[in-house]
């Protein structure tokens, strides 16, 4: 089973020969002399990361997948994605399973000092909230007193859901589960009377299900905890998290400068940032990425808004007003000078 | 010329690269030493890869707290240790795999009887179901049973919840849902746990006296009766000492609470423990029954001629000829299906049971680093199998000597 790879990929841990990655070349060499980018993500949450009957992947981490790909690389399409579970994704990046880890992780100390690894740019801020029928007439979290409450297994939702519950006195029971293609019946079955998630995925989930004409579903106001998700990867190599992050923060920098996939490629005016940005007289600020790295990703990939606006909106969430608008509209997403 | 051939020297050694003795002895040491090396080079790997990423490799995460809370154990404290998670797992584990071996032992036996029924229905029928559930992965049944039956299954919602009351009294027995299940248990009063004790006392009279009856059948011939006398022994003391003690115990009913969410007092069984505890003593169950099928057959058929020729009943053929000779057959292959069924209890966490391997998982998940949880996790399992081996040894060995 899937699950299990974890285990396996402690065992790959246990296996890996001593050489890896410091033997003197980065990951980054490595990785543009392999030609292709190995990019862990999810393949079951809708607007995030899913697979077509024809084995595509396309999603918001997707994207930002291919987008790091563009800037290593040169070439959107050289990403090989490696789907994991919430429990195995880390093992994954610490073994060298993976180059870096776009799969909806929340970026929490723990996670920073202990598992080994790199949190990155946030790409997406996100929060937990708290789904139910709309039938039940629930609409504060003191509604779910003794209330089973469905949860994904090995999330930091567990975590959360626990903590502020018990700091509102509200007894609750988990019901967990391994993934969303187990949970969703038993929620929609009625043996968990709430769904707790990262309240992007409860809305993508609320929209499938009441096409699919189920029933009629509520997500409170409510938000219980901060996610920021973004990019993660291994500890010990600053020349690849550089590499990546800034991959990662030209779809937002081309945003603010109002590049999109079309017109990135064609600037012609005269601020010198932006000229910059898509690397006019081969402007370099020395990040080991080839000058074009901004355009190669923005004209393959899109600005912050298109790929937003491709993966996000349809699942029922909107842009302007939210903490992923850009800060001059009163948004979190503020990425450094591109001097 | 036959006076110049020397006969070869018996004493002298043949050179030490053709030396028997010496080759067994080397070629030992060096399959030791290649093992050894093996398990340093790759422990050595996981130390150095671990410290690399600034991973500690020791055990101290077992005396934080878990932060999260367990599935159905709502008196679990988030703030108690992993240890008390560790805890709770074995006792989830245990429990499934008690019941579970207890419930296949018995379906096996009389499957593995019915086989070998002359009853053309019976026979066929245990015959389609050793069949089937040999066949089916044990994950997949478990996965089947719970989804089936409770999740898409008859069950109301816990809200609806089925209630069954005793006649005449508006007393509930009874509670079914999709969630759990409440059934009558015990309350303890003042002198329960004098009264367990005391039970234990009556299980030792009444042994003593099975114990003596034995030997009176023995030295006089007449009849024992000493399941009679012992049963009558327990009941009589066990009914005395509840009275003397002040009725230690009382029935704790099921109740649905006031907002109709859980189920308050008795005894509560939630589906994921039912999924795999059914679902895992059926699957057993077909192979006990292939192993009781085979153990009967090897028993020479000379025995139950004889029985037969004593003029024993069916019943007695098996009781005391045949059934005897089949277990001392039977139990060391039967000890496996056991140790096989308490290792398929880690699959319990597709229904969501909290047993040990579940809980493990959502300690890794939640940050607390996996080399170490999985080597408890093997602990704990290893702890789980040699006890089991051990006490069927224990089993095993009585009934070999009871023969020879």
């Amino acid at each position: 089973m899937k699950r299990w790879l974890g285990v396996i990929a402690a065992l790959a841990l246990v296996a890996t020969a001593c050489g890896g990655d410091d033997g003197g070349d980065g990951l980054l060499q490595t990785v543009q002399d392999r030609g292709t980018l190995a990019c862990g993500v999810n393949e079951t949450l809708p607007g995030f990361g899913v697979v077509d009957e024809a084995g595509a992947y396309s999603g918001f981490d997707i994207d930002f997948c291919r987008a790091v790909a563009a800037g290593v690389l040169g070439d959107a399409n050289a990403v090989e994605f490696v789907p994991l579970t919430a429990e195995a994704r880390f093992t994954a990046l610490q073994s060298g399973e993976v180059d870096v880890l776009i799969r909806n992780t929340t970026w929490t100390a723990t996670r920073d000092g202990q598992e080994g690894v790199n949190f990155l740019f946030t790409t997406f801020y996100d929060g937990q909230g708290m789904m139910v029928p709309a039938s039940s007439g629930i609409t504060d979290l003191e509604g779910l007193a003794d209330a089973n409450i469905c949860v994904l297994s090995g999330t930091t939702t567990e975590l959360n859901l626990t903590a502020v519950l018990n700091a509102r006195g509200v007894p609750f029971n988990p019901v967990v589960f391994e993934d969303n293609t187990q949970l969703r019946p038993a929620y929609e079955e009625g043996q968990c009377q709430a769904w707790t998630s990262d309240a992007s995925q409860l809305a993508a989930f609320k929209a499938t299900i009441e096409s699919e004409g189920g029933d009629d579903q509520f997500i409170l106001a409510e938000i219980i905890s901060k996610e920021p998700l973004g990019p993660v990867v291994a500890d010990g190599d600053t020349a690849w998290a550089q590499a990546v992050e800034w991959s990662v923060m030209a779809p937002v920098q081309a945003w603010e400068f109002g590049l999109d996939s079309g017109s990135v490629g064609s600037y012609s005016g005269d601020n010198p940032n932006v000229l910059n940005f898509v690397g006019d007289g081969d402007f370099d600020p020395g990040l080991s990425l080839s000058p074009s790295f901004a355009v190669d990703v923005v004209s393959q990939v899109g600005n912050y808004e298109e790929i937003f606006t491709r993966n996000i909106v349809p699942i029922g969430l909107s842009l302007a007003g939210s903490p992923n608008d850009l800060w001059t509209n009163g948004g979190l997403m503020y990425v450094p000078p591109y001097r | 010329m036959t006076a110049d051939v020397k006969p070869p020297e018996v004493e002298s050694k043949p050179p030490i690269y053709r030396d028997v003795k010496f080759l067994r002895t080397a070629g030992q040491i060096f399959a030791v030493g290649v093992v050894a090396l093996i398990v340093f080079f790759l422990l050595n790997n996981l130390v150095t890869n671990l410290g690399r990423r600034n991973i500690g490799t020791d055990f101290g995460f077992l005396n934080r707290p878990t932060q999260f809370q367990i599935p159905y154990h709502q008196g679990f404290n988030p703030r108690s240790s992993v240890w008390g998670m560790v805890f709770v797992g074995i006792k989830n584990t245990f429990l499934a795999g008690l019941v579970g071996i207890a419930l296949a032992t018995v379906i096996g036996v009389v499957l593995g009887i019915a086989r070998l029924s002359k009853n053309w229905l019976v026979a066929r029928f245990a015959e389609v179901y050793v069949e089937f559930f040999r066949n089916i992965p044990p994950l997949v049944i478990i996965i089947f049973f719970g989804f089936a039956v409770f999740t898409f299954g008859p069950f109301p919602i816990v809200e609806e919840s089925w209630e069954y009351s005793l006649p005449g009294t508006d007393e509930t027995f009874l509670i079914i849902n999709n969630d759990r299940w409440g059934i009558p248990s015990f309350f303890g009063g003042d002198n329960a746990v004098l009264f367990w004790f005391f039970v234990v006392f009556a299980l030792i009279v009444a042994w003593v006296v099975w114990w003596y009856r034995t030997k009176v059948n023995e030295q006089t011939g007449r009849p024992h009766h000493r399941a009679l006398w012992a049963l009558g022994t327990f009941v009589g003391l066990t009914v005395v000492g509840f009275f003397v003690l002040g009725t230690p115990l009382s029935w704790s009913l099921p109740r649905i609470s006031e907002n109709r969410r859980l189920i308050v007092d008795g005894f509560i069984v939630n589906w994921g423990y039912i999924s795999v505890t059914v679902a895992l003593a059926l699957y057993t169950a077909s192979h006990i029954a292939e192993i009781v099928r085979g153990s009967i057959l090897a028993v020479p058929m000379g025995q139950t001629e004889a029985a037969n020729a004593l003029a024993l009943s069916g019943f007695q053929r098996y009781r005391f000829v045949v059934l005897p000779q089949a277990m001392r057959i039977a139990v060391p292959p039967i000890i496996n299906q056991f140790l096989n069924l308490v290792k398929n209890t880690s699959l319990a966490t597709a229904v969501g049971y909290a047993d040990i391997t579940a809980l493990t998982k959502t300690s890794i998940g939640n940050g607390r680093p996996a080399p170490q949880s999985i080597v408890i996790l093997m602990a704990v399992y290893l702890l789980f199998s040699l006890s089991i081996s051990f006490l069927l040894n224990i089993v095993n060995r009585r009934l070999q000597i009871a023969g020879r």
